[in-house]
C-alpha cells in the first residue's frame, strides 16, 4: 500500500469520525470544536490526495489547471453542503443545505459537459421535490424542531459503516485503475467524444427517443401510476380515519 | 514512416486520455463521498423526511459516477440512465411523501421510532435514555434588519388635509 493510500484511509477515518461527532446528539464542549476541524482536515486531505492518488500527470498543462480548480471548488461545495445537510438539526436547514447540494451537483454534471442533466437537476429535485419536502415539513412539523431531531440511532456505527463504503468503493476504483484495462477504452472513447458536440441536446433526444423508446414509455406509465398511487393512498387514509372516529363514537 | 505533425497529435492524444482518465477518477471520488455521506445520514437520522434526504442525495451521488463513465466512454448511457433515474425519483418522491403525511396523521410526528413495533421478534427495543435539551442557538431565528421606522399614531393629527 503506498503512502497516498494510507493517506486516503486517513482522510476518510478521519471525515467519518468529524461527521460522527457533528451528528445531532447530546455534545460536549470538545465535541462541538473536534468534529468540524477533523472533517475540515479530511477534507484537505482530499482535496490534497485525490488529484495525486491515480496518476501524476507528466506533462502539467496550464489550460487544465484552471478546469481543475473550478471542479474541485464545485466538489468543495457539494461536499460541504451534504454533510451540512446531514448533520443540521433542524431539519428544514438540511432541506436547504441539501438544495447547496443539489445546486453543486449540478454545476459539476454542467462541468462534464452534461447541459440537459444539469437544468433537469435543478428542475426536478430543486423545483420540485425539494419544494414537496418543505410542503410536508411544514404540514407535518409547523413548531420547527422536535426532540427526535436532536438525537440519533448509533451515530458512531454508521459512521463507521460510511467510511468503510467509501473505502471499499474508492479502493475497488484504485485496484481497477491501477489494473490497466480501464485505460484501453479510453483511447478508443476521447477521439470520438459525442457527448461534447455543440447539438448536444439534439443528439441525447435522438437517443432517448430513439434506441431507448420503451423505457421512456415506461417511466411515463410509472409517472402516471404513482401520481394516482399518491392521490390513492391521501384519500384512503383520510376515508380510513373517518371510519375509525366514526367506529369509535359508535362504541363509545 | 512518421510525418512530423504526427507526433505532436500522438502526444495530444495520449494528454486528452490522461485527462479523461483524470476527470473521470475525479467524479468518481465526489460520487462515492456524497454516497458514503448520505448512508451515514440515512442510518443515524431519525426525521422520516431527512431520511429521505439522505437517499436523494445517495441517487445524486450515484448519478454524478454515471455521468462520468458515460463520459468517459463517449457513449449516452450514463445520461440516459440517470434521466430514468430522475424520473423514478420523482415518483418515489411523490409516493413517499403520501405515506409520510399518512403516518403523520396516525402518529402525530415524523419519528422513525415509533414504528419500531415492526421490528424483528428477538430485537430489543430502543428507548432513548437522554434527550439533549434544545440549544439556544435552535431558537435563534434570523430576523431581517427592520426597515424604515414606525409612525406615530396621532389620531388628532389628521393625516390628509382636507383644503388645500
Amino acid at each position: 500500500m503506498s503512502d497516498n493510500q494510507t493517506l486516503f484511509a486517513a482522510a476518510t477515518v478521519l471525515g467519518a469520525l468529524g461527521l460522527w461527532q457533528m451528528l445531532p446528539r447530546a455534545r460536549s464542549g470538545i465535541g462541538r470544536v473536534v468534529g468540524p476541524l477533523a472533517s475540515l482536515v479530511s477534507l484537505g486531505l482530499f482535496g490534497y490526495l485525490a488529484p495525486r492518488l491515480m496518476l501524476d500527470l507528466n506533462q502539467s498543462d496550464t489550460s487544465m489547471i484552471a478546469g481543475q480548480v473550478i471542479f474541485w471548488l464545485l466538489a468543495a461545495v457539494t461536499v460541504i453542503s451534504a454533510a451540512a445537510a446531514v448533520t443540521m438539526r433542524s431539519p428544514v436547514y438540511s432541506a436547504i443545505w441539501f438544495a447547496l447540494t443539489l445546486l453543486g451537483s449540478a454545476a459539476l454534471l454542467m462541468f462534464q459537459g452534461a447541459q440537459f442533466l444539469a437544468v433537469a437537476t435543478i428542475v426536478v429535485y430543486a423545483g420540485a421535490i425539494l419544494v414537496t419536502f418543505l410542503f410536508v415539513l411544514m404540514l407535518a412539523q409547523p413548531e420547527g424542531q422536535s426532540h427526535y431531531d436532536r438525537v440519533c440511532w448509533e451515530p458512531l456505527l454508521s459512521a463507521c459503516t460510511g467510511a468503510v463504503l467509501i473505502g471499499i468503493l474508492t479502493l475497488a476504483m484504485h485496484t481497477s485503475f491501477t489494473g490497466g484495462d480501464v485505460p484501453v477504452v479510453a483511447s478508443t472513447a476521447a477521439e470520438s467524444s459525442d457527448i461534447l458536440t455543440t447539438d448536444h441536446m439534439a443528439r441525447l433526444g435522438a437517443e432517448l427517443f430513439g434506441r431507448h423508446l420503451i423505457a421512456v414509455e415506461v417511466a411515463g406509465t410509472l409517472l402516471m401510476v404513482a401520481l394516482v398511487g399518491a392521490i390513492a393512498i391521501t384519500a384512503h387514509g383520510r376515508t380510513g380515519r373517518r371510519k375509525e372516529t366514526a367506529g369509535g363514537r359508535r362504541d363509545g | 514512416m512518421v510525418a512530423p505533425g504526427d507526433g505532436k497529435k500522438l502526444r495530444e492524444g495520449v494528454a486528452m486520455v490522461e485527462y479523461e482518465l483524470h476527470l473521470l477518477h475525479n467524479y468518481l471520488i465526489v460520487g462515492a463521498l456524497l454516497f458514503g455521506i448520505g448512508t451515514i445520514g440515512f442510518l443515524a437520522r431519525r426525521n422520516m423526511i431527512v431520511m429521505f434526504l439522505c437517499v436523494e442525495m445517495m441517487l445524486q451521488g450515484v448519478s454524478l459516477s454515471l455521468v462520468a463513465w458515460g463520459r468517459y466512454h463517449g457513449n449516452w448511457g450514463g445520461q440516459v440512465l440517470v434521466i430514468f433515474i430522475l424520473a423514478v425519483a420523482a415518483c418515489e418522491a411523490g409516493i413517499a411523501l403520501a405515506m409520510f403525511l399518512m403516518l403523520y396523521r396516525r402518529s402525530g410526528n415524523l419519528d422513525m421510532i415509533f414504528w419500531q413495533s415492526l421490528r424483528e421478534e428477538n430485537q430489543s427495543e430502543t428507548v432513548d435514555v437522554e434527550i439533549p435539551e434544545p440549544d439556544e442557538a435552535d431558537h435563534q431565528w434570523p430576523i431581517l434588519t427592520p426597515a424604515g421606522i414606525e409612525p406615530d399614531h396621532d389620531t388628532e393629527k389628521p393625516l390628509h388635509r382636507s383644503h388645500v
